[in-house]
């Protein structure tokens, strides 16, 4: 049983903010996370009194962060929650927020993605007392070398047609003034420098800092307060999944991609071919191919040679990763998920300058976190 | 040998032991019977490591996704470094001696100067026309098993 209150109560993004992503810096995240508030607040044209409602998305600050930070806008009293889901804590913020709206209980919901990096990412599942063979052998750019390997084999792919994904991220990444990595690249500085199989350093994500808001409302918010409705973009479908069991060669992140995709495109009534411009969880480059095929944008193995022919290229038939991606956009954990449904909205309203991709008009935003959780926005504008 | 588990409710095998239940049906822990799987299967994909937090294994080492003959995934270190083409390959599990600290949450000792009276569960590649050889582990050690 999955109802979808989003199709009941229609339910939009109508302010989006940031703070740069970078490396880890003297900067507080209570700085971060109010540029990213003050900037949302500014583009919504509301004031925070008109705010009902906030969840943070976090996984590194530990407990408590949301009114040490937000009471700095004014103390309103408001109801604050974190929201923890690893990688797609932000995703899950931004869930949180359609629910509240979607609901009923609330018209207008902070969505805020903040995080500063420590010395670990201390996952939980370490510390589950489920003792594997491989250890530490195995970190995050092994496990997704393992499946760059078992992809190329499969389809007779190289290692320089997956890197082709991080030479098109990183050339978007260069016009994102947000993103961590602004430098465009070579394919080979991208060959260079390898970490794990054929995973080399620009085909891993930087793991730095920032902050991300998302601003959700009703309608009867956007009339209420007189807000632009022609900026205004809806979310057709919030969806959320976690790993089931899969045998060998269903690829297990990708086989839960599908899963909670499927659901995506069927409550917000579109088809994989409607998506113009997606936002997927490259943490690694092998990832988007992964992910491109397992949303249903194309066949399995076919996903290398559209990204060799341009197709997810800003102007191609499905822009992928324009922001950059988390290859180069960057990869801050909880702000990740509401940086990729800000870069969405400003896709479909028209407004991301020389990254736009032309006439976008529906949109995907897609995570993954460890555990594993995977969390799905279909976006369209009205 | 490997030390695995099967599921009297539902029948799946799984590795590793697990302590809490049944991730298919959820059968309770007790319904959970040790079972020995061999330590045997086929190479899915193949990733060699350069760069590792910790000193042991040394870099370059080569990490593979081998599906066994009796059903479960793992992954595991080889014992010689490999690229793609060992895709398919049968491999077989062996213990090791390794020198130092383990990269494992299990492995507390401080003393990293020993060498040699360690021992890890790694696995060959089985050269083709030796696939009838048994698995060369001569004592079923449990995941993560240390001397």
């Amino acid at each position: 049983m999955s109802r979808n209150l989003l199709s009941e109560r229609a339910t939009y993004v109508v302010g989006i903010g940031l703070h740069p992503y970078q490396r880890r810096s003297a900067t507080t995240y209570v700085t971060l996370g109010l540029t990213a508030a003050r900037q949302a607040l500014a583009d919504a044209g509301i004031a925070w009194t008109d705010v009902d409602a906030a969840y943070t998305g976090t996984a590194l600050l530990g407990m408590g962060a949301s009114r040490i930070m937000l009471s700095r806008l004014g103390s309103t009293g408001i109801p604050m929650t974190q929201v923890e889901n690893a990688s797609a804590s932000g995703s899950s913020a931004v869930a949180q927020a359609c629910l509240d709206v979607a609901s009923g209980r609330s018209d207008v919901v902070l969505a805020l993605g903040v995080d500063k990096p420590r010395g670990g990412l201390g996952a939980a599942p370490g510390s589950a007392g489920i003792e594997n063979l491989e250890g530490g052998t195995v970190v995050p750019f092994t496990h997704f070398a393992l499946l760059a390997s078992e992809y190329m084999t499969a389809h007779g792919i190289t290692a320089e047609q997956v890197a082709r994904v991080a030479l098109k991220n990183h050339r978007n990444g260069a016009n994102n003034p947000n993103a961590q990595r602004q430098k465009q690249r070579t394919l080979d500085e991208i060959l260079s420098e390898p970490i794990s199989g054929s995973m080399t350093r620009l085909q891993c994500c930087p793991v730095g800092e920032g902050s991300a808001a998302v601003i959700v409302a009703s309608g009867d918010a956007i009339d209420r307060l007189g807000l632009d409705r022609s900026r205004a973009v809806r979310i057709l479908s919030s969806t959320t999944r976690t790993e089931r069991l899969y045998g060998p060669g269903e690829g297990i992140d990708a086989a839960l991609t599908a899963e909670t995709a499927a659901l995506a495109f069927d409550q917000a009534s579109i088809a994989p071919t409607d998506i113009d411009v997606l936002e997927v969880h490259d943490a690694f480059s092998i990832e988007e191919l992964l992910y491109t095929e397992a949303l249903g944008l194309c066949q399995p193995g076919e996903a290398a040679s559209l990204v060799e022919s341009g197709a997810f290229d800003l102007g191609g038939r499905c822009a992928v990763s324009p922001s950059g991606g988390l290859l180069a956009m960057g990869h801050p954990i909880g702000p990740t998920g509401t940086g990729q449904v800000a870069e969405i909205t400003r896709q479909l309203r028209g407004e991301a300058g020389i990254r736009q991709q032309p006439h976008a008009r529906t949109g995907l935003a897609h995570m993954v976190g460890i555990g594993a959780v995977c969390v799905v926005h279909v976006l369209q504008k009205q | 040998m490997l030390l695995g588990q099967r599921c009297q409710d539902c029948g799946r095998v799984a590795f590793p032991p697990d302590p809490y239940g049944c991730e298919q049906c959820g059968a309770t822990p007790d319904r959970l019977a040790s079972v020995d799987l061999a330590a045997r299967g086929r190479i899915r994909a193949v990733a060699t490591v350069h760069r590792h937090h910790h000193p042991e294994p040394a870099t370059p080492f080569t990490v593979a996704t081998v599906v066994l003959d009796d059903g479960p995934m793992l992954k595991a270190v080889l014992v010689a470094n490999a690229d793609d083409r060992a895709v398919g390959a049968t491999v077989r599990g062996m213990t090791v001696p390794v020198s130092g600290r383990l990269d494992r949450p299990d492995d507390d000792s401080t003393d990293d100067s020993t060498d040699g009276d360690r021992v890890d569960l790694r696995f060959e590649i089985v050269p083709e026309g030796d696939a009838a050889t048994p698995p060369s582990v001569g004592t079923p050690p449990a995941a993560g098993m240390t001397s």
